[in-house]
């Protein structure tokens, strides 16, 4: 029975290999069962944008760059202002803002947790557009060189700005600054981060000076009187003034500034903001809220911004007096946060009233006290204040210099970063026995630094 | 066209094979073929001369007449339904009558083994369950087809998501096998791969629910596998795992359900008609808290701590005052139990069936429509559906078969708004929040009250909110077959085919400006708008060769073939705020917010098989399966999904004496297959991002992952089947084990590259299982037969690896219990927090509360036929073991409203309940809301169940009586009653322990928040054949 089987086998196996063989013929004869590589139809992909984007799309990338800087602003105004005790972020539902970021009792800031995870990465976010807007422009074909020169300069720019949002607070932990493909570089200490920061501008500004006399996209209200290369320019030495200070180089400061848009006599809230609408896909200002609002999902100016306040300031404006204390976790205020009195009020990401204090508190750091109090008094006569009175001491300007800044720059993310460069933590008010006041955050726990 | 092109150098090929038979004498061979047990004539047995592909049907009085080459043949008689028999017959037979018995055992039943191929139960090397159309429908009516599976597959997990009008199911074959891909099974019906998608309607723009602890949809959306009609299936093949799902390669890693629909019968039309008339009711009620004005004012007027203001106290005074005057008013006018208003609709259930049958030996016609309309447990809510089927075959030549098959549904269902919120708007989340001394009703003018202590008032969003889901379906399907060759040994088979799936999903949810929730937001009116357009194609090409050598000891068939399938899905959800008046277009707004998403698929698929048979004796077979797709990472590259399996009749070999065991095989299977990674995972896109009027693009959370591969799935399975006393009882027993690797896991990316997430291949998981049906007919005689079949299941999963730390699959926090996939854990482990001594200390750990997986399964089906004219059958399912998290009851605790909140039998350890600071005099619903934040144990609970899921008494009218009455009009008229889930037996607390808060999930099922809840049916059946 066996033979039987295999010499049938034998004879139907010569079939089969014919058969085989035909269907594969059959297979490779035709393109049936090719496949094409299609793309993603629900929006533009990455390779598709980084090997040859049209100038329309270039365009789009460019305004998300600067639509995403706005994204999670909240949430880093709530980290810099609460720790700055500039303001409450009241949420019932939300007991880590009136917790960890306070330090309330045995309370410490979390590296896993949405308060420091949500804003960092945002800010990536944007870098990451930045990036793609660099390898984009420098593979299009549709762009000229000054656009592609625009392009490289607009993207530095903001890159440099979102890293250093992150910096801000992470300070002594560091960022990473090398982020430029999937291949992450490695974190580097503060220093070293000013440094590429400082340098990422500086390559933009000398790029923006090869870049003719438009951007091949164009740029919202928000960078008005800001969106031609000559212009922008302006708002990037703004920012590298402001590295400078940071950085403690105020020689450099003064340097810069000269390039910036620095403007004594002018409006001081002449500047670069990110702007807010209703309009479809875009995004409401989420710092806002009613300031009147409910203590349970409110924002409340911190008691002392009342009580330091210089008689006949007209920086009051900046708080709203509610018609019922907020109070929350054994916190209370007054008055609401008021800087944005709309849901599309601007977000400002660098003005002329903090030019003018740069310049007064570069004159102080380099012995020029006169000019730095004839800047001081810019500001003061601004907000319907007499002429500064006090002693013409380096230490009584600092201290004013920084009252200024924190009354001029209320809300706008500069009070705890002020305070921390000075080493003046332990002068903000504890409000809670067993409060602390955080010097940095800690680095994300999913950077596996 | 390309196809063509293909085939032609093979069909040219074959049609040249020459053959060498030469046709000697023949003799003639005539008959009749009548039912053993009843007498009466059968129709369309196929009578065939064994060895060739000689043979004809039997006619419409059951009447045959064959042509037999040669001067003895064997003449093999087969009948769907009925055990085969054989007949040695010679030139001197002339006339030979045949009696045929049913197979009550399903022994002859025939399994799928390969795209084009079938196998005998008897010689099947895998075990495939196979739901006949009589086991799915045969005993009451189920809505949906799913729904009819319950309790019918060894080895499937098969739960409701709600008891909502329309479906909404979770299928699990062989436990979870996967945790970020697809879990559903493939559906393929009539050879076309349909589409079971669950299509949220996008009511979370009113419920909020995705805004709170878990992002996931919870809109309790159906799965299109719904819209067909159970009652025009033939059966269903279930492959449960990759060594018998290999023949579906890349997309079969979740098992296939393979379904047949009816067709034409060779006779005069056979028109059959069937109406069923039912109601349906709350399975269990959970009943509410009875409020004394004491337990009214305690919960809902506390009085203030000491030290209180004097604004405090007047506010605590008015509220007192308030609630006071609510109670009071309740005493005069009656409390009211808001569970039985909400749920305690009685609705009517229609069921309308026509079916037609008819043909002649070249053209037989299937044509069917069902109408049907069933109103919800809960006012305003139903589901409506109109089916129409036409299936037709026609024998084109003597070797050229054509087959068509065509069905358009619609549907319509009313899914009321339920399930989880932040809104507390939904109909379960307004009642919890609801006491039984306020009065909601609407006044005289039909102006309804606000809730006083809630957003919305539940009796005024059930009235006057709409949320209708329409479905407008149409599946179709051709096939050709082709016999190239036919000679006494080899045939050669081409066969195509090719079908379409094409549905428009539209969801109107309208929420009036007048809702209490509505008037009070900042844009009132909210009308929601989805639009779903699907189009599934396939085509499939396959060559089949049976070779019978003239010596006669082996069969063996070979197939090679491609397949074809595209799918493309077109999703739109419009949200628009703001309505103007009483007006629902989404331009009647003041603002309008849509979103689009596209999704594809393509894959291209080359198979190749051969099975060789032995005498029925050995049975082997292998094949290989090679599948691309759009889906994967490199579209150009095959994914290969091997398959091999032997069976061995030992009762077939010579030795075998043993009297009582009739058959006894032992088989062994081994295959691979796969899983897609979710659309988009390949991708890294941009997403809109607009700013001053300027359209911008900014990347997303999720980076694409460029090499994406399929998942893998690797089964062996083994076992053996039994059939003892003369074919009285079968046994079938069987070990599996799959083990998936390369799985599609989730990754958290530094956030410095601008993403938070990428798709991988990584880790592994098994699932071992045994399954262990008994097929009994212990009673067989004319006046009573009983035939018994009972099922054992069983199946646990582990994850043997897992690259990634653990993370959460779903639910709502450990506070609160949640899925949790960890490396050395169930798949379907539940987690949550509950205090541990450690060493002085007690802290609050988190750790394992529970398991979703049931310990085991058991399903009983027993049918009677009493007295010929009477048949009883019912089906009971027993899970044991298995746990839910019920978050209804904390629900009703928070706002102590529970029915057994004033009881005091809740049970707690010693350490919880010391940590909670619980009284020995607290109540229940005391105990468990101290216990909120300690301890999560609570919500884990065991959602073990007894059901009876269907039962149905049937008569048939005798036929001497329908003579009598109808002459021969009437051919037979069946009466019966029926009903489903009629009994539940369960310590689940809550309304039923089938639920699904995220709907169809790959593991995290078992969520219970304020469902829909389960309807138990009652049906009086007609059906009468003309």
């Amino acid at each position: 029975m066996k033979s039987r089987i295999v010499s049938d086998l034998l004879q139907q196996k010569i079939l089969l290999l014919f058969f085989i063989t035909l269907v594969i013929v059959g297979f490779s004869a035709c393109d049936i069962l090719n496949l094409k590589d299609k793309v993603d139809p629900n929006g533009p992909s990455l390779q598709a944008l980084s090997q040859n984007a049209t100038k329309d799309e270039i365009a789009n990338v460019a305004t998300g760059i600067e639509s995403g800087m706005r994204v999670d602003i909240n949430l880093y105004m709530v980290d810099v202002g609460m720790i700055g005790r500039e303001v409450y972020r009241f949420l019932a539902s939300e007991p880590r803002f009136t917790g960890d970021l306070l330090g309330k009792e045995n309370s410490v800031l979390d590296n896993n947790t949405f308060y420091i995870t949500r804003p960092w990465r945002a800010r990536y976010a944007v870098v990451r557009n930045t990036n793609i807007l660099i390898e984009s422009a420098q593979n299009s074909t549709e762009l000229t060189d000054n656009e592609k020169n625009g392009a490289y300069g607009f993207a530095k720019t903001i890159q440099a700005y979102q890293l250093l949002l992150n910096l801000t607070l992470t300070y002594d932990n560091g960022i990473r600054t090398d982020v430029a493909t999937d291949n992450l570089g490695p974190f580097v200490n503060r220093q070293t981060a000013l440094g590429n920061i400082a340098t990422l501008l500086d390559d933009g500004y000398s790029d923006l000076n090869n870049a003719g006399g438009a951007f091949a996209f164009p740029l919202s209200d928000g960078f008005a009187g800001f969106d031609t290369p000559a212009t922008f320019k302006t708002f990037n030495r703004a920012i590298a003034a402001r590295v400078a200070v940071y950085d403690a180089k105020y020689q450099d400061a003064l340097t810069i500034l000269n390039d910036s848009f620095i403007a004594p006599a002018g409006d001081l809230n002449t500047g670069v903001y990110s702007i807010f609408s209703t309009a479809s896909g875009d995004q409401i200002n989420p710092i806002y809220r009613n300031p009147d609002a409910q203590s349970g999902d409110s924002w409340v100016a911190h008691p002392s911004y009342i009580t330091d306040l210089e008689a006949g300031d007209d920086r009051i404006n900046k708080v709203f007096q509610r018609s019922q204390t907020a109070t929350l976790d054994g916190l209370g205020g007054d008055y609401g946060f008021y800087v944005y009195k709309t849901q599309t009020d601007p977000y400002p990401l660098i003005r002329n009233e903090e030019l003018i204090l740069i310049r007064a508190e570069s004159r102080i750091q380099t012995g020029d006290l006169p000019g730095a109090v004839s800047d001081l008094n810019i500001i003061r006569n601004a907000h319907n204040l007499p002429d500064y009175s006090g002693a013409q001491t380096e230490s009584a300007l600092i201290d004013e210099m920084l009252k200024q800044r924190r009354y001029s720059l209320f809300g706008e993310g500069h009070r705890w970063i002020d305070m921390r460069r000075y080493n003046r933590l332990n002068q903000l008010p504890i409000d809670r026995t067993g409060d602390n006041v955080w010097q940095q955050f800690p680095i994300p726990a999913p950077e596996n630094a | 066209m390309k196809l063509k092109l293909f085939y032609f150098p093979i069909i040219m090929c074959l049609i040249l094979l020459t053959t060498t038979d030469i046709l000697h004498a023949q003799f003639k061979v005539n008959g009749t073929v009548t039912d053993s047990k009843s007498g009466e004539p059968l129709v369309g047995v196929s009578i065939v001369v064994k060895n060739t592909t000689i043979g004809v049907t039997t006619d419409t009085k059951g009447n045959y007449d064959i042509t037999v080459p040669g001067s003895q043949a064997t003449l093999t008689f087969s009948y769907v339904g009925y055990i085969s028999k054989e007949f040695q017959v010679s030139t001197q037979t002339g006339t030979l009558n045949v009696q045929l018995k049913e197979d009550v055992l399903g022994l002859q039943e025939v399994v799928v083994t390969g795209l084009a191929t079938s196998i005998k139960r008897q010689n099947a090397a895998n075990s495939v369950a196979t739901v006949s159309a009589k086991e799915l429908g045969g005993t009451t009516v189920n809505e949906t087809i799913d729904g009819a599976l319950y309790g019918k597959i060894s080895g499937a997990q098969i739960s409701a998501n709600s008891g909502a009008p329309g479906g909404g199911f979770t299928v699990k074959l062989r436990g979870v096998t996967t945790i970020n891909g697809a879990s559903q099974p493939l559906y393929v019906v009539d050879g076309v791969i349909v589409d079971n998608s669950s299509n949220s309607a996008g009511l979370n723009a009113v419920t909020a629910a995705a805004a709170g602890g878990s992002s996931s949809n919870q809109d309790n959306p159906t799965n299109r596998i719904a819209d067909l009609n159970p009652e025009d299936i033939q059966s269903i093949d279930v492959l449960k795992g990759a060594s018998a799902a290999a023949i579906y390669g890349a997309r079969a890693s979740n098992g296939v359900v393979i379904i047949k629909t009816k067709r034409g019968r060779i006779g005069a039309p056979k028109i059959s008609f069937s109406q069923s008339i039912g109601f349906n009711s709350i399975s269990k009620r959970l009943g509410v808290r009875q409020f004394t004005l004491e337990t009214a004012l305690a919960n809902y007027a506390p009085p203030p701590g000491a030290g209180a203001t004097p604004d405090e106290i007047a506010a605590y005074q008015a509220r007192k005052s308030f609630v006071e005057s609510l109670y009071n008013n309740a005493e005069q006018n009656g409390f009211i139990n808001y569970e039985n208003e909400m749920y305690g609709q009685k609705g009517l259930l229609s069921n309308s069936g026509l079916s037609v049958s008819w043909g002649t030996a070249k053209t037989q016609f299937f044509v069917s429509g069902l109408l049907k309309n069933e109103d919800g447990i809960i006012k305003h809510t139903g589901y409506e559906k109109q089916s129409l089927r036409a299936n037709i075959d026609h024998q084109v030549s003597k070797s050229i078969h054509l087959s068509v098959t065509s069905n358009y549904i619609h549907s319509t269902s009313d899914r009321g708004l339920t399930n989880n919120d932040n809104t507390g708007v939904t109909f379960g989340v307004s009642l919890a929040a609801t006491p039984n001394f306020v009065d909601l009703r609407p006044n005289q003018n039909g102006i309804y009250p606000d809730h006083p202590f809630n957003t919305a008032n539940p009796l005024q969003t059930r009235d006057l909110m709409t949320n209708q889901e329409t479905i407008d379906r149409f599946i179709a399907s051709g096939k050709v077959d082709i016999n190239l060759l036919q000679t006494n040994s080899h045939i050669v088979k081409v066969i195509a085919e090719g079908g379409v799936d094409n549905y428009t999903q539209q969801n109107k949810s309208v929420f009036p400006r007048r809702l209490q929730f509505e008037r009070i937001s900042a844009q009132p009116g909210t009308s929601i708008f989805n639009d779903v357009t699907n189009m599934n194609t396939n085509l499939r090409g396959v060559v089949l060769h049976t070779y019978n050598p003239p010596s006669g000891q082996f069969t063996l068939v070979s197939q090679a073939g491609l397949s074809i399938n595209n799918a493309d899905q077109n999703t739109i959800v419009s949200v628009a705020n703001n309505l103007i008046g009483v007006q629902t277009n989404l331009d009647q707004s003041a603002s309008i917010n849509t979103q689009q998403n596209r999704t594809f698929q393509n894959d291209r698929g080359i198979f190749l098989q051969e099975e060789f048979n032995v005498k029925d004796t050995y049975i082997l077979t292998a094949g290989v399966r090679g599948d691309k797709s759009s889906r994967n990472g490199n579209v150009d590259k095959f994914y290969f999904y091997p398959k091999a399996s032997l069976a061995v009749n030992l009762s077939n070999m010579k030795f075998w004496n043993v009297k009582d065991i009739n058959q006894f095989k032992l088989r062994i299977a081994f295959g691979q297959s796969g899983n897609f990674a979710n659309f988009g995972a390949k991708y890294t896109t941009l997403g809109p991002s607009n700013i001053g009027g300027y359209g911008g693009i900014l990347i997303g959370t999720t980076r694409g992952t460029e090499g994406i591969r399929p998942e893998q799935q690797t089964e062996i399975e083994t076992g053996f089947d039994a059939s003892f006393f003369d074919d009285r009882a079968t046994l079938e027993f069987t070990l599996y084990q799959k083990r998936i690797t390369d799985m599609l896991l989730n990754r958290e990316l530094e956030p410095s590259t601008g993403y938070q997430f990428e798709t991988f291949n990584g880790g592994e998981m098994t699932n071992r299982g045994i399954e262990v049906g008994l097929n009994l007919n212990p009673i067989s005689s004319a006046n009573f037969n009983w035939v018994s079949n009972i099922n054992f299941w069983k199946n646990t999963s582990k994850v043997n690896k897992l690259p990634v730390p653990a993370f959460r699959a779903g639910g709502f926090g450990a506070t609160l219990a949640i899925f949790q996939i960890e490396q050395g854990q169930s798949a379907s482990q539940i987690v949550g927090i509950d205090p541990v001594v450690q060493g002085p200390d007690t802290t609050i750990v988190t750790r394992k509360l529970g398991d979703h997986e049931p310990d085991f399964q058991m399903s009983f089906y027993n049918t009677f036929n009493i007295f010929k004219n009477w048949e009883v059958s019912f089906i009971a399912q027993w899970k044991k073991g298995g746990d839910n998290i019920n978050l209804s009851q904390l629900l009703f605790d928070l706002n102590g409203t529970t029915g057994d909140y004033d009881d005091t039998d809740f049970n707690t350890t010693e350490l919880r309940a010391a940590v909670a600071g619980i009284q020995p005099g607290d109540v229940n619903g005391v105990k468990r809301t101290k216990l909120l934040g300690v301890s999560a144990a609570q919500y884990v609970q065991d959602a073990s169940y007894f059901k009876l899921r269907e039962v149905g008494v049937y008569y048939n009218l005798p036929r001497t009586t329908l003579n009598k009455w109808f002459g021969d009009n009437v051919s037979a008229i069946r009466l019966g009653v029926s009903g489903n889930n009629l009994i539940t037996i369960s310590p689940y607390q809550s309304y039923d322990p089938e639920v699904s808060n995220f709907g169809t999930q790959p593991v995290a099922g078992g969520v219970e928040v304020l469902p829909y809840p389960a309807q138990r049916k009652f049906f009086f059946n007609v059906k009468i054949d003309f």
